[in-house]
């Protein structure tokens, strides 16, 4: 493999898309480059569940032909992509990462997949997660999925082979979901970027339920542009799924160059200058309030003293929804799961209801806050997690405490949750790197549906940023 | 509130018809323990004048 061919996987999906429609790259042969790169790479990080190199090659050649007939093309028209192996796919097996579901084949496309389908998109396959999308998966039983940046470390989750597969070019887009910062801490984790849309902007028909009330798919992409591309092929309105928003969907790459002149945009205090923020990431990201500050946007700190409990309100609710939806199978394939997946199910079917309750009304509150504070800024900003990805080693083995359980999973959750909570949109977007080689990722919040000036926010800052042009070591 | 037991919570996983089995009880104790022990602050909040809604944007016709 030569040097221009891993600078051609590395493009992203629309850098690719505008190659093909101008002839000078072919999807036969982008298609190719991405299995290439599965065949060498992936067997050590485990990105993939399923790859699907004859179908690809099929719609590759498909597109091709398309191309050099001058048809009608759509956005992105022979950009092969990824989706993690939580959305159905017709006569391809959908896991959600576990040995329950190994033999499950649905009969029909999730609507996000059939839309990347319908913009041109070639599927070149089902990516890795943790266990149906909960974390904290001790044993993956499709291999463990491994961060490019240090094999060693986490890439994040649940949507690990989502954020793998774009940072280690195995693929030119992918499509996560995220309930409570699936999208955005693999994103932040492994150098990309990912977007969570507004909940309710994407159809959840055919992807594999955890909470109703948070569940969203989400693109992940190499640029902000690509997330910008991705989102506007499965956004809007969905008949099969009833709770989709018939609010009209903008043209979200139109408007990526405006600038962030004049835009108002609050540091969240509790979450960027926490002590249980690390050091070096809290300097990344204030470095990049700075940046955004001189590009012309007002930043100020805002103080959302609720955030810090997010990460518990959040489990207390989404683990009781990922409790009702496994009722069945906890009671009578209870041994199939990973024993981390069975032990957080098993705690949240007994969380007490008048707990259940508070946590509810807690909800609320949260997402007050949060929209009073984005009546005031047109953005809120704060790290995606506390720290870089910390080493996989880190998160095994049994809990022998429960302060153990606070470290594991409510802390790193309150930087994602808020955001999932109250149902707005967030970005993840490289925003340095740690001086042991790790990516940090700066979030920007903004309010329900406007997801354009997210993009343009996260885009301008992207411009600016020297992250975008690294590339994990070892991938050429 | 003192900490649950993990006999207290083998009963109430059998009262539910759960199979916590004895690898997973102690495990499943010191996470519920420490879920009500994060959740103690939402105490000293007003919940009782909030209106338990989801906080979704975007329900059809809201």
């Amino acid at each position: 493999m030569t040097a221009a061919s891993a600078d051609l996987a590395f493009l992203g999906a629309r850098q690719l898309a505008v190659l093909v429609r101008e002839r000078q790259v072919s999807p036969v042969e982008i298609t190719r480059l991405y299995l290439d790169r599965i065949e060498r790479f992936d067997r050590a990080l485990r990105a993939y569940i399923t790859v699907l190199p004859d179908a690809a090659l099929e719609k590759a050649r498909r597109a091709e032909a398309a191309v050099m007939r001058g048809a009608e093309i759509g956005p992105l028209h022979g950009v092969p992509y990824a989706v993690k192996d939580q959305f159905e796919t017709a006569g391809v097996r959908t896991t959600c990462g576990s040995r329950l579901m190994e033999r499950h084949v649905a009969a029909e496309d999730a609507t996000t997949v059939s839309r990347l389908d319908a913009a041109g998109g070639i599927l070149l396959g089902k990516l890795n997660l943790t266990e149906f999308a909960l974390g904290g998966t001790q044993q993956f039983p499709f291999g463990q999925p491994r961060n490019p940046w240090n094999p060693e470390h986490d890439p994040g989750g649940s949507s690990s082979g989502s954020g793998i597969a774009v940072a280690a070019a195995l693929c030119g887009a992918s499509l996560g979901e995220d309930t409570g910062g699936s999208v955005r801490s693999p994103a932040s984790f492994c150098g990309v970027v990912g977007l969570r849309p507004t909940w309710s902007r994407v159809s959840r028909h055919g992807s594999f339920p955890l909470s109703w009330s948070m569940d969203t798919p989400g693109p992940l992409g190499r640029t902000v542009e690509d997330t910008a591309w991705l989102l506007q092929a499965i956004a809007g309105h969905d008949p099969k799924d009833p709770l989709s928003s018939r609010e009209p969907v903008p043209d979200y790459a139109q408007h990526l160059a405006e600038g962030v002149r004049g835009l108002r945009v609050g540091m969240i205090r509790e979450l960027t200058l926490a002590p249980e923020t690390d050091v070096e990431v809290r300097e990344a990201v204030v470095a990049a309030a700075r940046r955004l500050e001189g590009l012309g946007a007002v930043v100020e700190e805002v103080s959302l003293r609720l955030t810090p409990l997010a990460g518990a309100i959040f489990m207390a609710l989404a683990d009781s929804d990922g409790a009702g939806v496994h009722a069945r199978w906890l009671r009578t394939r209870a041994a199939e799961y990973d024993e981390g997946t069975r032990r957080r199910l098993l705690t949240a079917s007994l969380i007490p209801a008048a707990l259940h309750q508070r946590a509810v009304r807690a909800r609320a509150l949260v997402r007050a806050e949060m929209c009073e504070a984005l009546a005031r800024h047109d953005l809120l900003l704060c790290p995606t997690a506390h720290q870089a990805a910390p080493p996989i080693a880190a998160a095994r083995g049994a809990i022998t405490g429960r302060h153990e359980v606070a470290g594991r999973f409510f802390t790193r959750r309150s930087y994602v949750t808020p955001a999932a909570l109250a149902g707005l949109p967030a970005i993840a977007v490289p925003c340095g790197f740690t001086r042991s080689g790790l990516p940090i990722g700066l979030q920007l919040i903004g309010r329900h549906f406007e997801e354009a000036t997210v993009l343009r926010a996260a885009y301008a800052y992207e411009q600016q940023s020297e992250s975008r042009r690294r590339r994990p070591p070892g991938l050429e | 509130m003192s900490d649950l037991t993990t006999e207290q919570v083998s009963a109430l996983a059998a009262a539910l018809g759960l199979p916590v089995t004895s690898d997973d009880v102690t495990e499943v104790t010191h996470r519920l323990n420490a879920l009500i022990e994060a959740l103690a602050p939402l105490t000293e909040l007003p919940l009782e004048t909030v209106e338990p809604i989801p906080g979704l944007g975007g329900l059809p016709d809201s």
